[in-house]
């Protein structure tokens, strides 16, 4: 019984929270936050991390935030998240976006046990079997590193500005566009913080790297240049013709 | 209770932010529109959640009388209320007066004395609200206050003149007792000008003295005949009643004016016996200052009301009063306070047989008590000269508020005056600018565009006024649907002010602001981008800096920030890691 029941990790806006009406199951606990949009994407992937099965985040439905637009953040992080989470090995039905309100005709008890049968299905997280050097640990990693990354943290942060307003050169990105973007960096930054997360015991040449990234050398060798240019990343010694890299501190 | 109200709250919600994409980051139009700032939408958001008793702490933060003004406000709040495009506005003041009144039934919690901080006394003269505020104010700051006060009771208009079935006499009592509980020292028995004066008071050490006395006097109807007996003032009327003085009013009453005291002394003249009363006002019922529904409850009484009819004199026999002669009067062009001015009519000289005639035309400062270098010699009726932002007058270290300087209004004016009061006398002994750190940021904030839908139309949410008797089960699910019912009407609340007005929890909300990390911020501006509030700028050195006034502790500047230079001040990530992982952590 205690091994199979999912154990859910709930942030929840402190608007949509109300005392008198909760009653909480006891596989979730829950953080009360001023706003939904205060979660960091680290932390949420901290979460999964530290072995929760699966992430809710409670805010109020749009349009009615507190913090006019902080329930739209919140939409943004875990669209990028949900994005990382696939590319690390991760069921992104793992995190859920919920629109509550107290005045809601269905409790709140009501919306975490369909959301925990939902998570039945899928068992408990791989990541509590999994060891600190397994595959997916280094994914969790470097997803982590992603996600505290400077571009995509500027790209989230300026997403609404971007594609709602204009640019200081008077152009609009329409969001078809930003999207696609977005997902070209997430996918290149994922390859490149995890190349530095397998670099950063031992020196690796390219063969085994993109075995383990699943690409082409000369992919993961352009990944590489990039990230010497980006100073994540210097050549530790030659063996024979094969050039052995390692990752650089990164402040 | 969920559908209709929630349909409806974003209904409103929508219009109001399509009428203006700003709205949520000014202050709510009905905190604006209340004179002394009440934080209306925080305690009206408490009464959603069935926290009746935090509600009313939120409202004792900006005034000491919540069940006085529950029952007696003319609420500028509601006429103000977004809600008024949707449909009505929120009953804020009965909200009030249910969340006072539930409050004082199950027992108050005793306010503490507050510790004095500071050597500097204070003098408050008059203890009506203006003055009571200030005290309050000040010994919440920690003076030592002292109120000095000529009558036997505290409370000034709002115990004497304000009857016993609009305003009870132990709410009264009550609210005035959390004052008391401050540590404010009450001085009963001393008439300013006579036992105490500014001379006597700065002797005895008072290094601020506020004067608050109010207008206590009736203004005079001038007309022949008004010496008689029979002729009454309705404020000296309504205070011989309030003091349980024997006042035999007759059979046949005529009460003259319009106010609202003109209907207290009619409804009070009324339930004393009188077989007639009736309220001659010179012009039509939509001019008279009085509040509609106060008029509807004195018609339910029986009272008759006489619309563009002016007293020309008063008919006596044997020294008493037999009849009031009137005049008819028409319309004509709107004077200088916007109501049409009245123009008798020549020779509609008609009689009207009575007992007793109370004039009830407003009131005025009682000059003798006012010292001569503070009276204002200009002014039409005596009054004083004061500053009206700081309240001070030309004597420094005396301040004066109230019906005494800005005339005879209301009692949430004067509740507004004793704060201001306050203010100007904690920086005058702070030796501070008397007029820095003044609320003039608050503008009025309105958007309610249909201003026709204002007509107060007859309010579906009454709180409930009488005490049925019920049996301990009856009893618990009578309270259960008042509660329900109240929270039901709070929950038509739009909320258009931004989000902290609303305090939904103490700990967390007040006082959470953002920090920056200097060393880490690198000026990418992405803060100042995601801020709802525009509260992070960027300065001069291209480093974020957080205006802690702005800042409500979204923390989504603390989300977002690329460096993670921005932290929260007291819900940190750590934290919140550590509470979500209470149950769910654990490999």
């Amino acid at each position: 019984m205690e091994n199979n029941e999912p154990k859910i990790a709930c942030f929840m806006c402190n608007f949509a929270f109300c005392q008198t009406e909760m009653r909480i199951p006891s596989n979730t606990s829950i953080a009360r936050v001023n706003c939904i949009g205060r979660i960091d994407p680290v932390l949420i992937l901290e979460m999964l991390e530290k072995g929760a099965d699966a992430v809710m985040l409670v805010g109020c439905k749009p349009p009615d935030c507190h913090y006019i637009e902080g329930n739209s953040q919140a939409e943004i992080t875990v669209k990028v998240l949900k994005k990382l989470m696939c590319l690390a090995g991760l069921e992104p039905e793992r995190l859920k976006l919920l629109w509550y309100s107290p005045i809601d005709k269905k409790s709140f008890s009501s919306y975490t046990k369909e959301y925990t049968e939902e998570m039945r299905k899928l068992v408990l997280s791989p990541i509590k079997k999994a060891v600190s050097e397994s595959p997916l640990m280094i994914n969790i990693l470097a997803a982590k590193n992603v996600a505290s990354e400077f571009r995509l943290r500027v790209l989230l942060g300026r997403e609404k500005e971007l594609t709602e307003s204009v640019n200081v050169y008077g152009e609009k990105i329409p969001i078809e566009e930003f999207n696609s973007l977005l997902e070209e960096i997430v996918a290149s930054e994922f390859v490149q913080q995890k190349i530095h997360v397998l670099t950063q015991t031992k020196p690796l040449s390219i063969k085994t790297l993109s075995e383990a990234v699943g690409m082409k050398p000369a992919t993961v060798l352009r990944q590489i240049v990039n990230m010497r240019r980006r100073n994540m990343m210097t050549l530790d010694h030659i063996e024979g013709t094969t050039p052995f890299y390692k990752a650089l501190e990164v402040k | 209770m969920a559908s209709k109200g929630t349909t409806l709250l974003q209904a409103g919600l929508t219009m109001a932010k399509n009428n203006d994409t700003n709205v949520k980051r000014q202050l709510p139009p009905c905190r604006t529109a209340c004179p002394a700032h009440v934080n209306v939408q925080g305690y009206v958001s408490l009464i959603q959640k069935g926290k009746f008793r935090d509600a009313v702490e939120i409202i004792r933060k900006d005034m000491p009388f919540p069940a006085i003004c529950g029952r007696v406000c003319f609420s500028p709040c509601e006429d103000a209320c977004a809600r008024t495009n949707v449909d009505q506005a929120v009953a804020i003041r009965a909200l009030k007066r249910l969340v006072a009144d539930i409050e004082r039934e199950q027992g108050r919690v005793k306010s503490k004395p507050v510790p004095n901080k500071s050597n500097e006394k204070v003098a408050i003269i008059g203890a009506g609200p203006a003055g009571l505020t200030a005290a309050y104010e000040l010994a919440k700051l920690g003076y030592p206050v002292t109120v000095f006060e000529r009558m036997s009771e505290l409370g000034g208009m709002m115990r004497y003149c304000i009857p016993d079935f609009r305003l009870e006499k132990f709410v009264v009592a009550n609210e005035i007792a959390y004052i008391k509980d401050l540590g404010v020292e009450i001085k009963t028995g001393a008439e300013f000008g006579k036992d105490v004066t500014l001379e006597s008071l700065r002797k005895e050490g008072y290094k601020a003295i506020f004067i608050a006395i109010g207008a206590q006097l009736g203004m005079k109807l001038n007309v022949p005949g008004e010496d008689l007996e029979g002729v009454i003032n309705a404020v000296d009327f309504l205070r011989d009643v309030a003091l349980g003085k024997h006042v035999d009013v007759g059979d046949r009453v005529a009460v003259v004016g319009g106010g609202n005291s003109a209907i207290d002394a009619a409804r009070t003249a009324k339930k004393r016996g009188a077989k007639e009363v009736m309220i001659l006002y010179r012009r039509s019922r939509e001019e008279m200052p009085a509040l509609p529904h106060e008029v509807a409850e004195a018609e339910r009484d029986g009272v008759k009301l006489y619309f563009l009819v002016a007293p020309k004199q008063i008919i006596g026999e044997n020294g008493k009063v037999k009849a009031i002669e009137c005049l008819r009067m028409r319309l004509g062009e709107p004077d200088e306070s916007g109501r049409r001015r009245p123009i008798p009519i020549s020779f509609s000289e008609h009689q009207y047989e009575v007992d007793t005639v109370i004039p009830a035309l407003g009131q005025v400062a009682e000059p003798e008590c006012i010292p001569k270098e503070l009276l204002d010699m200009k002014a039409r009726v005596p009054s004083m000269k004061v500053d009206p932002v700081t309240l001070e007058t030309e004597t420094p270290g005396v301040f004066a508020g109230g019906d005494i300087a800005t005339g005879p209004a209301s009692i949430i004016e004067a509740v507004g005056a004793g704060k201001r009061a306050a203010v100007s006398i904690h920086l005058y002994l702070t030796g501070q600018d008397l007029r820095s750190g003044r609320d003039e940021g608050i503008e009025e904030t309105t958007w309610v565009k249909n201003w026709d839908s204002l007509s107060k139309k007859e309010r579906r949410y009454e709180p409930p006024s009488a005490k049925p008797r019920l049996s301990f089960e009856e009893a618990a699910r009578y309270l259960e649907s008042i509660r329900r019912k109240a929270m039901f009407e709070a929950f038509r609340c739009l909320g258009c002010g931004p989000c902290a007005e609303c305090l939904a929890n103490l700990d967390l909300c007040e006082g959470d602001k953002a920090i920056v990390d200097e060393d880490l911020c690198i000026g990418c501006n992405v803060c100042a981008v995601v801020c709802p509030f525009e509260a992070v700028k960027k300065n001069e050195d291209g480093v974020a800096q957080v205006n802690e006034d702005l800042c409500k502790g979204c923390g989504i500047c603390a989300a977002r920030c690329p460096e993670r230079a921005i932290t929260m001040k007291k819900l940190t990530d750590e934290q919140i890691e550590s509470l979500a992982l209470a149950t769910a952590g654990g490999k």
